[in-house]
């Protein structure tokens, strides 16, 4: 058994090595796939992003935002506008992103203790952009606003501390944990990589045993596995696991390391968990495989299943903002575990105690697709044999 | 006659059928349905209050009453940590003992918020919703103190905060992940099941060995059977901005027949590029596998999700020789800024250009298989 186990292993990597709808897609699009991801985000944060001034004040108070506004790491003044519609204009034709508005009188008004409003302006149709504008420009305003009010309660003799304490009573520390620098490549590179790592794996599983049938070359399988349906997927599936270390490799030594994106001592549970997505995608693919024996439907199959992965798991949008029938179905992807218990282990560099939920949940689906798998193939041979006997 | 050759062809093709006929119909209302409800609400977080006096459960309580926060527990300092580390709440706000008593004797005190930053858009929600909670309760403190120094009502209300912001979101009022991104993803959709379909299409012709140019004029040969997937697709262009638009609540704000000369250009210049991507395959079954990889990469490099301008030069030039990325950009201005086609005269231009180069680039091809 074991002998004929290394047959059909080794038969399966010289499958894997022969033929292009197999090298290419497990050997050659990763590199490529993996590095081109990283180099997207190689800016790591959105930076000096055009802003246009709409200074209606023209006062040393309006000048002194406008400077500390400047000073943000994704602000970029880049023009003076002069009303409402010309702002929309300009972010219409793309020339900015967003915009800084001073009502005349200002710098009066916050002398005589008039409240005035600075308006900030962004372009909410690019989302990512025009929130970090929001973010910094309310920062240097409410600090702006801030050194109003200290000045004001100083000059009726209120000791700085006291005045501190009433322009910001509570005051909040935030300690954002994980990505403290919200650096977009460490956020979404290693979710882009993995995902497409589980789009590869399927996209190729979903033609380990129809395209046998299709060639013909099931009948010399048959033989070698003593009509084993249970020996032919492990032997495929040995071949098509280690074939996936391969990438693993290349994602966490070459690819993290020369991206600054690793976390040190993350990699033992990694490789685990990494298993466990690579068993349950071969497991998938091979229970399809089995069932669609038209070997093109089963690849639109297998990528219509695959290809949504990345946004229903909830890696850029809550599954908890979906709807209930999309959250059922991002359940019934093994990418959906795996990318929360890549969240704990890797990220988080948890213990793989914290991930036990989402293991459990990537063996089930192990267990159900291979076991579907073995169930029909060996109902498959079982009727070729017959067949065999009595054409 | 090719037009009649090219209904038969995917009639006969399971897969072209699928690709061509089911799919663009389905991702549409499939991904739809993901940002149906536009935004995230209620991120659940945790909070500690060891304060436990009047300030602290009013800080709570309006917390609690934002629309992007929900107070899952309020719980001592392990559980919540536990509670984070488990991915039951994507954080904990820390209330300290003696909160109230130091803001009523004017000295400042300090909360900390710990938010799980491995996902942007809880962690940033949470923050600036939790931000302005405190904001506005220091504003009414402050408000407090003033009236309790003799000034009225309607003075001190003017005192309390001299310089505010005031946000104006353009063109999505609601700054809502939904409607930023739903349009996008259907102009995405619509490409790439064309160019699966088509590119698969041809390879598959290819590997029969029955081209569809053959002893044809090509630039006529090109053009019939790109007649089938003009009209096709223009259906589905109409059929996304009409009906899915609508069930998605999205609004297009420029004027549609500008938007559809910039959808019709966008699908003249997809149909040579996708005839020349088959060309390059032998078999049917390898183009589709690669087809499939290149969704995310082009949706990531065409300025829609992240800035073009922050993109690697190499990177850029990749991206300019996309079609779907001045597309994108006429098509994002027109639909949801209400921007004329003549706003965007560069990129109409880019994609005119996109046109006549793959064009010719795929009628090169054509002439040497032919």
């Amino acid at each position: 058994m074991i002998k004929a186990l290394l047959q059909i292993t080794l038969r399966e990597w010289k499958r894997i090595l022969t033929r292009p709808e197999h090298n290419l897609v497990l050997l050659v699009i990763p590199p490529l796939l993996f590095f081109f991801y990283a180099f997207i985000y190689n800016k790591q944060q959105a930076e000096d992003l055009p802003v246009a001034i709409w200074d209606e004040d023209h006062s040393p108070v309006s000048r002194q935002i406008t400077f500390l506004l400047e000073q943000t790491a994704s602000i970029h003044i880049t023009e003076q506008v002069s009303s409402q519609a010309e702002l929309e204009q300009r972010m219409q034709e793309q020339k900015i992103i967003g915009a800084i508005h001073f009502p005349k009188g200002m710098e009066k008004d916050i002398k005589s203790r008039h409240p005035v409003s600075v308006t900030i302006y962004t372009n909410a149709a690019s989302l990512v952009p025009g929130k970090l504008i929001y973010k910094d420009a309310s920062t240097v305003i409410i600090t702006a606003g801030s050194g109003v009010n200290l000045q004001k309660f100083m000059k009726t003799g209120m000791p700085q501390e006291k005045a501190m304490a009433l322009i910001m009573p509570v005051s909040l520390t935030v300690y954002p944990l994980y990505n403290p620098t919200y650096n977009y490549q460490h956020y979404l590179v290693p979710g882009l990589i993995t995902v497409a790592l589980q789009m590869m794996i399927i996209m190729v599983a979903v033609l380990i045993i129809n395209q046998e049938w299709k060639e013909s070359t099931m009948e010399a399988l048959r033989v070698t596995a003593r009509n084993s349906a249970g020996l032919i997927i492990t032997g495929k599936t040995i071949a098509h696991l280690t074939t996936s270390w391969v990438n693993f490799v290349l994602m966490t030594g070459v690819i993290f390391p020369i991206f600054s994106l690793s976390h040190p001592g993350t990699l033992w549970q990694l490789f685990l968990l990494f298993n466990l997505l690579a068993l349950a995608c071969i497991g998938i693919g091979i229970m399809a495989s089995v069932i669609a024996s038209d070997v093109m439907l089963a690849l639109d199959a297998g990528l219509f299943y695959t290809s949504p992965a990345f946004v229903f798991s909830g890696f850029t949008f809550p599954r908890w903002g979906m709807p209930w029938y999309d959250q059922y179905y991002a359940s019934l992807m093994p990418y959906t575990p795996f990318l929360d218990g890549f969240f704990k282990l890797y990220f988080m560099e948890l213990p793989l105690r914290y991930a036990m939920p989402e293991i459990t949940r990537l063996l089930l689906f192990i267990g159900f697709t291979f076991f579907i798998a073995v169930f029909f193939l060996q109902i498959r041979l079982n009727k070729s044999v017959r067949y065999a006997i009595t054409p | 006659m090719l037009l009649l050759r090219e209904v038969k062809l995917v009639a006969k093709d399971h897969s072209l059928l699928l690709t061509l006929l089911i799919a663009p119909l389905l991702y549409a209302f499939f991904y739809g349905s993901i940002y149906s409800y536009k935004t995230e609400e209620e991120v659940p977080i945790a909070v500690v209050d060891e304060d436990h006096t009047g300030l602290s459960r009013l800080m709570i309580r309006q917390i609690d009453n934002t629309q992007m926060v929900h107070v899952a527990a309020v719980t001592n300092l392990a559980a919540a940590k536990e509670s984070m580390l488990q991915g039951k709440v994507q954080g904990f706000l820390y209330i300290r003992e003696g909160m109230e008593k130091k803001v009523l004797s004017l000295q400042q005190t300090n909360m900390v918020l710990a938010v799980n930053a491995a996902r942007f858009l809880p962690s940033s929600d949470v923050m600036g919703t939790i931000t302005q909670v405190g904001l506005t309760v220091g504003a009414g403190v402050r408000l407090q103190y003033l009236q309790k120094k003799g000034m009225n009502t309607e003075a001190s209300l003017q005192e309390v905060m001299p310089v505010k912001p005031d946000f104006r979101p353009l063109f999505n009022n609601r700054t809502d992940y939904g409607t930023f991104l739903l349009p996008g993803l259907l102009a995405m959709i619509l490409q790439q099941t064309l160019l699966l379909g088509l590119a698969g299409g041809v390879a598959a012709e290819r590997q029969r060995g029955s081209l569809f140019y053959e002893e044809k004029n090509l630039s006529s040969a090109l053009w019939g059977k790109g007649l089938f997937y003009l009209i096709l697709f223009s259906c589905y262009a109409f059929f996304f901005l009409t009906v899915n638009f609508g069930v998605l609540d999205l609004q297009l704000l420029g004027n549609p027949w500008e938007l559809g000369v910039a959808t019709a250009l966008f699908l003249l210049s997809l149909i040579p590029m996708g005839i020349f991507i088959g060309l390059l395959f032998r078999s049917q079954l390898l183009c589709t596998q690669l087809m499939a990889f290149s969704t995310y990469p082009i949706f990531l490099i065409t300025g829609y999700t992240w800035p073009i301008q922050q993109l690697p030069d190499a990177l850029k030039v990749v991206s300019g020789i996309l079609p779907i990325t001045p597309f994108l950009s006429l098509y994002q201005g027109i639909v949801q800024q209400g921007a004329h086609i003549s706003d965007r005269m560069p990129e109409l231009f880019h994609l005119c250009a996109l046109w006549l180069f793959y064009t010719f680039i795929c009628l090169m091809k054509m002439r040497k298989w032919a």
